[in-house]
């Protein structure tokens, strides 16, 4: 793949795009009526919330795929995008009380959606630390996988969260139903900027990937000259 | 002027992101270092291991 889109190209176009989608955020997009200047927070708040759960949703097959098949390439997979995802989601919990406070008046509250959010990024944080903290790799992998099959459950809920109850947080404005939608400008600019962030998402993947083989290398051949070095 | 935290919100995030594609960056650098120097170390073990012991 590094030879048919090397990542230097891959970050030239993550940058382009988002020099494009910061213009529609800022000079295409309309400004919202009640809210005002501080609701354009919503083109990076909630591609970054999509993001880190388009990340776990990797995380869950590549898990799935590790534990059918024990393919060491889906478990470096789930790997670098639990740390890659946990970036974004923590993106989503700074974005969002900043944009809470002007709007609520409160940083946070513990409304469905926040707590299943916070609980993502729980989930993300539990799945690198068992990563860091054991020491035997293949239990690592297992253990790992499983922690993200089942963190999955609250990808589906925390999703849901803004359909099935009454929260604090907005009620969804695509695919939400009668009654729900933006402005087509609004809605251009949002999956404008969500392409950004999924570009971006995707560049750091593989830089991340690049990092775990080096690492696996590097193990390898640590491995090579303890034994050369016992055969002298 | 633009709104405080609608500023704060676009500079927390791109700071994240930049600390942590440095963070990458130099995490690779130094595997790429460390990688090197075990080569040059196999190489040395190797030669000498295939070096005829002087009679």
């Amino acid at each position: 793949m590094d030879k048919k889109f090397p990542p230097t190209v891959h970050l030239a176009l993550t940058l382009a795009w988002f020099l494009v989608a910061l213009h529609m955020i800022f000079l295409y997009a309309p400004e919202e009526m009640t809210m005002g200047e501080v609701q354009r927070i919503f083109y990076i708040h909630v591609p970054s919330a999509w993001t880190a759960l388009t990340g776990f949703i990797i995380i869950f097959f590549a898990s799935l795929v590790y534990l059918r098949k024990k393919s060491r390439l889906a478990d470096q997979v789930a790997h670098a995008t639990a740390e890659v995802g946990f970036i974004f989601c923590t993106g989503v919990l700074i974005t969002g009380p900043l944009w809470a406070k002007p709007v609520w008046g409160i940083w946070w509250t513990w409304d469905a959606r926040l707590t299943l959010t916070f609980l993502l990024w729980l989930l993300y944080i539990a799945y690198l630390m068992l990563r860091s903290y054991l020491i035997n790799p293949g239990r690592a992998a297992n253990l790992c996988a499983v922690v993200g099959v089942i963190g999955f459950i609250d990808v589906i809920i925390d999703y849901m969260a803004i359909r099935w109850w009454r929260t604090q947080h907005p009620q969804p404005v695509i695919l939400g139903g009668p009654g729900s939608g933006i402005d087509p400008r609004m809605l251009a600019t949002l999956l404008v900027s969500w392409g950004a962030f999924l570009c971006l998402f995707f560049y750091l993947l593989r830089q991340r990937l690049a990092l775990g083989q080096a690492q696996s290398e590097l193990r390898e051949m640590r491995r090579n000259l303890a034994l050369a070095s016992s055969e002298n | 002027m633009v709104n405080t935290y609608l500023a704060l919100a676009y500079s927390f995030l791109w700071l994240l992101f930049m600390i942590y594609a440095w963070s990458l960056s130099r995490r690779q650098a130094k595997l790429r270092k460390e990688i090197e120097e075990l080569k040059t170390k196999i190489q040395q073990a190797t030669t000498s291991s295939s070096t005829p012991p002087q009679r």
